[in-house]
């Protein structure tokens, strides 16, 4: 099954929320998911201990440059997906990762500094292609977005579009929903209402329905 | 609020591709990696000798000779002066019934 990886060298640009929607959804549509929690402040962790976890998601915690590339082989298995959460530095821990992906996932604000940031995931996976003579497909979600676009973020979505970046359609809008993930753990459909919840649903469903179509596709 | 499937998963279409771990493939990764910045972060253990849990001490006089005593039983059972201090300071406690 595949293994799929969150990076960016940006922190706060939204990689444990990203990490935390698509385990939780794909996991809700039936997909066994082990999810690799390798960020030092423990993010995946911290929401994994507020609830019990979803029906069949699994939590590592503590997995580091040691053992990361031993652990993704360890859970990459038929009948399961795997997700990794990274840290928010550029880091050897990034490259290893990266090396083992089936589709990298870089989240990223609408932010000219986000994505000046961001793209250096891009080109790691780019140098990482190269080096390993392998295609590593890889994509962009802009997070935390607002519900009417900015200018900045019509300008970076062009730029990256021009450069052939894949960018992943819906983004994962700026909601409540999604933040209170790390205040109530579970997943959007059991927590108790924050805001728009019929509209956090489907902005995290329609998501996690984007990468598992590029995993289909890439298969 | 929704609680249906957005979308039901076919396990059968989603494959892992064949990729290599060898430690040659890994190293080419971050070859790649530190052109680019990303360098090893995980820190580095700490060599030599672990600090003490001694952390206590006594300021004592004593009668002449004793020091020498104390210090050469310690040698010999290799262990430092503190741990026949400790146990002497144990004797005493069972004998007083501290």
């Amino acid at each position: 099954m595949p293994t799929i990886v969150i990076a960016s060298p940006k922190g706060g640009a939204g990689k444990s929320t990203t990490a935390i929607l698509l385990g939780t959804e794909l996991a809700h549509a039936g997909a066994n998911v082990v999810m690799l929690d390798c960020d030092p402040n423990h993010s995946l962790t911290l929401w994994a201990d507020r609830a019990p976890l979803p029906d069949r998601i699994r939590v590592l915690s503590n997995v580091t440059e040691s053992d990361i590339v031993r652990t993704i082989k360890q859970h990459d298995t038929d009948g399961q997906i795997v997700v990794v959460d990274l840290e928010g530095v550029a880091s050897r821990l990034v490259s290893r990762a990266i090396s083992q992906a089936d589709l990298v996932i870089t989240p990223m604000r609408a932010t000219t500094l986000d994505a000046t940031i961001g793209v250096r995931a891009l080109q790691l996976v780019a140098e990482e292609e190269e080096a390993l003579d392998r295609k590593i497909p890889h994509v962009v979600v802009f997070t935390m977005t607002k519900a009417i676009r900015s200018k900045q973020h019509s300008s970076i979505a062009e730029s990256l579009a021009r450069q052939g970046v894949d960018l992943i359609d819906p983004p994962l809008m700026e909601r409540a929903a999604f933040s209170a993930l790390f205040e109530f753990g579970g997943n959007l459909r059991n927590m108790p209402a924050q805001g728009n919840m019929d509209g956090a649903i489907e902005n995290a469903a329609l998501f996690a329905r984007a990468v598992y179509m590029r995993l289909a596709e890439g298969a | 609020m929704s609680d249906g499937k957005a979308f039901n998963i076919d396990l059968g279409r989603l494959k892992s591709r064949e990729k290599d771990r060898s430690p040659q493939a890994i190293e080419k990764a971050e070859r790649a990696g530190e052109e680019l910045g990303f360098v090893a972060r995980d820190g580095q253990k700490r060599r030599g000798r672990k600090p003490s849990p001694r952390t206590g001490q006594v300021h004592a006089k004593v009668m002449p000779g004793i020091p020498e005593e104390i210090a050469n039983e310690a040698k010999r059972r290799g262990v430092q002066q503190g741990v026949l201090i400790e146990e002497a300071w144990i004797l005493y406690k069972i004998k007083s019934g501290i």
